[in-house]
């Protein structure tokens, strides 16, 4: 059953329709559908919870979809693990005790049969001066790089990072994400999972947007900040009517709590004078950008309800509420 | 396979607990006890006592090998990152089970050396080999008992399940004190335990006495019970977990 993709060497990852069940009710990936090509480095960005590891753990093999197709390099996620070719670096990891590194990192090459010269791993994990040191002696961020060596360790096709930076310092993140680009331009595609908005931002091809394990965006960087090129007002007013407001020239939407109002525009010029005009007590307003941040918290505010999230690669879609 | 086996058998080494429940307390037992005059199950105490305190180590160490810290290690993450790596189930499985039978072996020679040089315990050497046999055979079950406690319990409490299990599978096992002085109700417990004939094969192959097939087949039982649960927890915790 091999199915012939588009592209060089087909899909990297084919995530069609998943479902992930915890409990009844704890709905980890609710439909959850997108293609990855090879070469391409992805960015999953959402924020806790939002079903980002789940989909990494189906990728790997660790998780079973409840239902739903997840297939890697063209087959099924433990073909790939098996064949040593997929690497990847979890969201916890302990590194087993007693071992040194230069131990560790050579028991991987082992496993996945010297596809990568160890000195060559130790320098792109920036580790190459930890060689001797026990792994109970690791500061967590030496650790973190310890897991990226072996996610490394056998030259992937496919790499996986689930939130790969969250113990290192600014220098040490920096040297990562040269050394994933490095990686990138060998060939290897990269999913890597944050809620770090910058780091989606600098480091993706593409932004894959989740929240309650749905995908609510999916596009290039500049695609996810062009939607919200638009602006963000934010003022007070007693008992505010959603639906004339909805009215104003440029409004996209508009969120309403309380006294409190949100408006998204995509003309705040025409659309603050227009609302002046309307002889409302407008108190507080501010008026927000558009970058990527404001982006992830329009697009997984929970007031916004649920929006479309059908099939790959939609532009992004919010509903109006009113 | 090796590299894997290599590099689990050198950190275990480095783990200096480990080390003193493997061989500590059987020695200091047999150092306390060996002197005692007196022959029982046809063995002088100093022969006798060898082999109990030989397999009670040997039990520690098939156990403790690689039980309590599989259990840390399925919390702390690193066998989730291992799963994402090319090593096979039934590879770690291998590697695992050679683990604790490798680090028997240290345990045996310590308890030997001190039969021999302390205890005055003179053997045969086809006896000394055949109790060799016996104790890395038979200590199979206890290898995958360590895995299994190792993949039931999370890793704080292993090391207390480890010790209380072996505990009592040496004691009503008849390894601490003569099976006969205990009440009836440990006995016929004691008796259905590995550790009992373990503990009879290797008093038989010292005293020269034919080996009990019986035995062999309950330590064979214990062997694929003890590794159908394994493999069951296995397998439930790499699709749920």
């Amino acid at each position: 059953m091999t199915t012939t993709y588009p592209g060089a060497g087909g899909l990297a990852v084919t995530f069609r329709d998943v479902v992930k069940v915890y409990h009844p009710d704890i709905r980890a990936l609710d439909h959850v559908s997108f293609d990855i090509d090879r070469g391409e480095t992805v960015a999953l960005l959402g924020p806790n919870g939002a079903g980002k590891s789940t989909a990494i753990d189906t990728m790997l093999g660790l998780r079973a979809p409840t239902s739903g197709e997840v297939r890697v390099l063209g087959g099924q996620p433990a073909a790939a693990v098996a064949a040593g070719r997929i690497g990847g670096m979890l969201q916890t990891g302990g590194l087993p005790e007693g071992a040194k590194v230069g131990e560790l990192v050579g028991l991987f090459r082992q496993l996945y049969r010297d596809r990568r010269p160890a000195a060559e791993l130790m320098r792109l994990a920036g580790i190459a001066d930890l060689g001797d040191r026990r792994v109970e002696r690791l500061s967590g961020g030496q650790t973190q790089r310890v897991r990226f060596a072996l996610a490394l360790a056998g030259d992937p096709e496919l790499l996986f990072l689930d939130e790969p930076t969250a113990a290192l310092d600014v220098e040490a993140r920096r040297n990562f994400w040269r050394s994933v680009a490095k990686i990138s331009e060998q060939g290897t595609t990269v999913l890597f999972a944050t809620h770090y908005l910058d780091e989606a931002d600098a480091n993706a091809s593409r932004i894959i947007v989740v929240n309650h394990g749905r995908v609510i965006a999916d596009g290039t960087p500049s695609q996810i900040k062009a939607y919200t090129a638009n602006r963000t007002l934010r003022f007070t007013t007693p008992a505010p009517d959603p639906a004339q407001l909805l009215r104003l020239p440029g409004v996209a939407d508009v969120l309403v709590n309380g006294d409190a109002v949100t408006v998204r525009t995509a003309d705040a010029d025409a659309t603050l004078p227009a609302l002046y005009g309307l002889g409302l007590p407008v108190k507080a307003m501010e008026v927000g950008g558009g970058g990527l941040e404001e982006s992830l918290i329009a697009l997984t505010s929970d007031d916004n309800g649920a929006p479309d999230h059908g099939g790959t690669r939609n532009a992004p879609s919010l509903e109006r509420v009113g | 396979m090796t590299a894997f086996l290599r590099f689990e058998i050198l950190r275990s080494l480095r783990n200096v607990r480990f080390l003193v429940f493997i061989a500590g307390f059987p020695v200091l037992l047999y150092l306390i006890y060996a002197k005692q005059h007196g022959t029982s199950e046809g063995l002088t105490v100093a022969a006798l006592l060898m082999v109990s305190m030989a397999t009670w180590a040997g039990m520690g160490s098939a156990m403790f090998a690689t039980g309590p810290q599989l259990a840390r290690e399925r919390q702390s993450g690193w066998m989730r990152q291992l799963r994402v790596s090319p090593i096979s189930a039934p590879r770690w499985f291998g590697a695992k089970l050679a683990q604790g039978l490798l680090l028997i072996i240290p345990g045996f020679v310590l308890l030997t050396a001190l039969g021999y040089g302390y205890g005055h315990v003179h053997l045969a050497a086809s006896r000394l080999g055949l109790l060799a046999a016996v104790l890395i055979l038979g200590l199979i079950p206890f290898c995958v008992l360590g895995l299994v406690i190792g993949l039931v319990f999370d890793g704080q409490t292993a090391q207390v399940a480890q010790m209380l299990t072996l505990l009592l599978l040496a004691f009503l096992g008849g390894i601490f004190i003569p099976w006969n002085v205990l009440p009836h109700v440990m006995r016929d417990i004691g008796q259905a335990l590995p550790s009992h004939h373990l503990v009879q094969l290797g008093w038989n192959a010292v005293a020269g006495r034919p080996l009990h097939v019986s035995d062999m087949l309950v330590l064979a039982a214990w062997a694929a019970g003890l590794g159908a649960i394994a493999i069951w927890r296995w397998r439930q915790e790499s699709t749920t977990a």
